[in-house]
């Protein structure tokens, strides 16, 4: 069995240290927010784990290509740890989101727009691992989930535009020119500790993507030693 | 020139054979229409609405009951080439695959569109509500085009599974989400009378719709199809 490579070890390490890192400096050195309260802190969390599910959907789509391209199994595995380590930060944004909207808006749920989609963004993926249970034999499983998470990337944007059309009342950190009255300025360490989860949560998810490969390229092996 | 006309022919020859298939069966288009039908009965009392309904719920309940019913034609599609493996004739043929894709596509475009056609005076009567409007038909037209394409290519990707046309709702109604929302809002602008520009941006997806699903249907439906 391959040892675990060094790169590796490290960012286990540091995605063990900068998470809870980025939670203290949250919690203790963040000022609270004038109108929204301690509440607002959910935000660095929310947005980062936004980021990271996206990212992940945005991998598992790169690596579909790679393997329609060249028939090689470990885009499939790369392309399904993608998505499996997506869908948690993407639960992990709704349910934070939640947190934050129910004092805020006094509501757990809106079918706001934006809110929507990221669910059926969920839902998407969800359905490609009823995809791949449905289909035994393991080419056509990777080629068939290599098309559907292309296909599934490339409707993201066309959602997002339907977002755009409506009125959102979803409010939107990085404003074109900062006009939009929803948006508020972050202070130094606000700032501080918003680039700081950013970091957090993009060397947890990798960390966490390249160990569940690991996973099924080790799987893989074994099944053909057996 | 002659290659292109060659492969138009391939194209009709598709839509010829299905459009035989459904003639001389009648097994397709009727029930398609029947469920379409049921729906607006059920959500007329699920929902209890009001006989001079308003144009968002009009809206929304005409496209629900078109995306299903064309749920059930697109499975019919593909499965009807699966049973006696008529799929392997269609793709020993030596012609170009896209060719097959787009025939399909145009079939089931069509029996969506006829359901269409015969639901808007339906509607028109039970709701009270003029959907006889020709900016509607094209939002019906666009807005079947991008599903029915998407649709093509998930029935031929879902086919291959072992849980076959049970998976391609669910494969299909989040990818079309997009594609639904921009109908809908677009035939609601139109029915309660919203001048053109407003609903611009909203032609615009459908037509973006449009453009990526058949370029994905283009580029994936052969890798879809290999054995």
């Amino acid at each position: 069995m391959d040892k675990r490579p060094l790169l590796l070890t490290l960012m286990n390490i540091l995605a063990v240290v900068l998470v809870p890192a980025a939670l203290i400096w949250i919690l203790f050195f963040t000022p609270v927010e004038a109108t929204m309260g301690p509440v607002q802190k959910v935000f660095y969390f929310h947005v980062s784990a936004a980021w990271a599910g996206m990212l992940c959907f945005l991998i598992a789509a790169g690596a579909g290509i790679g393997y329609l391209t060249s028939r090689q199994y470990y885009w499939d595995w790369l392309s399904f740890s993608a998505i499996e380590v997506g869908l948690v930060f993407g639960l992990i944004a709704i349910l934070s989101g939640m947190i934050w909207a129910q004092p805020i808006w006094n509501t757990w749920w809106v079918w706001d727009p934006r809110l929507t989609t990221t669910a059926i963004m969920e839902l998407i993926y969800l359905v490609y691992f009823l995809l791949r249970s449905g289909i035994d034999a393991p080419e056509t499983r990777a080629r068939l989930s290599a098309i559907y998470a292309i296909i599934g990337a490339a409707t993201v944007p066309l959602t997002f535009f339907s977002i755009r059309l409506f009125r959102t009342i979803h409010p939107v950190v990085i404003a074109p020119g900062g006009s939009e009255s929803s948006a508020f300025n972050m202070s130094p360490r606000m700032l501080i500790a918003f680039i700081g989860s950013l970091a957090a949560f993009t060397i947890l998810l990798s960390s966490l993507v390249w160990n569940r490969f690991r996973l099924a390229y080790i799987h893989a092996q074994n099944q053909q030693e057996v | 020139m002659k290659s292109f006309l060659s492969y138009l022919n391939i194209v009709w020859q598709i839509i010829r054979k299905d459009a035989q298939v459904e003639w001389r069966g009648r097994q397709g288009l009727p029930v398609m229409l029947v469920f379409a039908l049921l729906i607006v009965f059920l959500f007329n009392f699920a929902l209890q609405l009001a006989p001079d309904l308003q144009a968002g719920l009009a809206a929304g309940l005409l496209w629900v009951s078109l995306a299903f019913a064309s749920t059930l034609g697109l499975n019919r599609s593909v499965s009807l080439e699966k049973e006696n493996n008529a799929l392997d004739g269609l793709l020993l043929a030596p012609v170009d695959r896209s060719a097959i894709f787009f025939g399909k596509v145009i079939s089931n475009f069509g029996f969506t569109l006829i359901v269409a056609l015969i639901l808007l005076p339906i509607f028109s009567l039970f709701y009270g509500q003029n959907m006889l409007n020709l900016r509607l038909l094209i939002i019906i037209i666009l807005g079947v085009g991008a599903y029915t394409s998407l649709g093509t290519l998930l029935a031929a990707l879902s086919i291959q599974t072992r849980t076959r046309d049970v998976l391609l709702p669910v494969l299909l109604y989040p990818l079309a989400l997009p594609i639904l929302i921009a109908a809908v809002e677009a035939s609601r602008g139109v029915l309660s009378g919203m001048p053109m520009k407003d609903l611009q941006s909203w032609y615009f997806l459908l037509l973006a719709g449009n453009i990526l699903f058949i370029a994905t249907g283009l580029m994936f439906f052969e890798t879809i199809l290999e054995e």
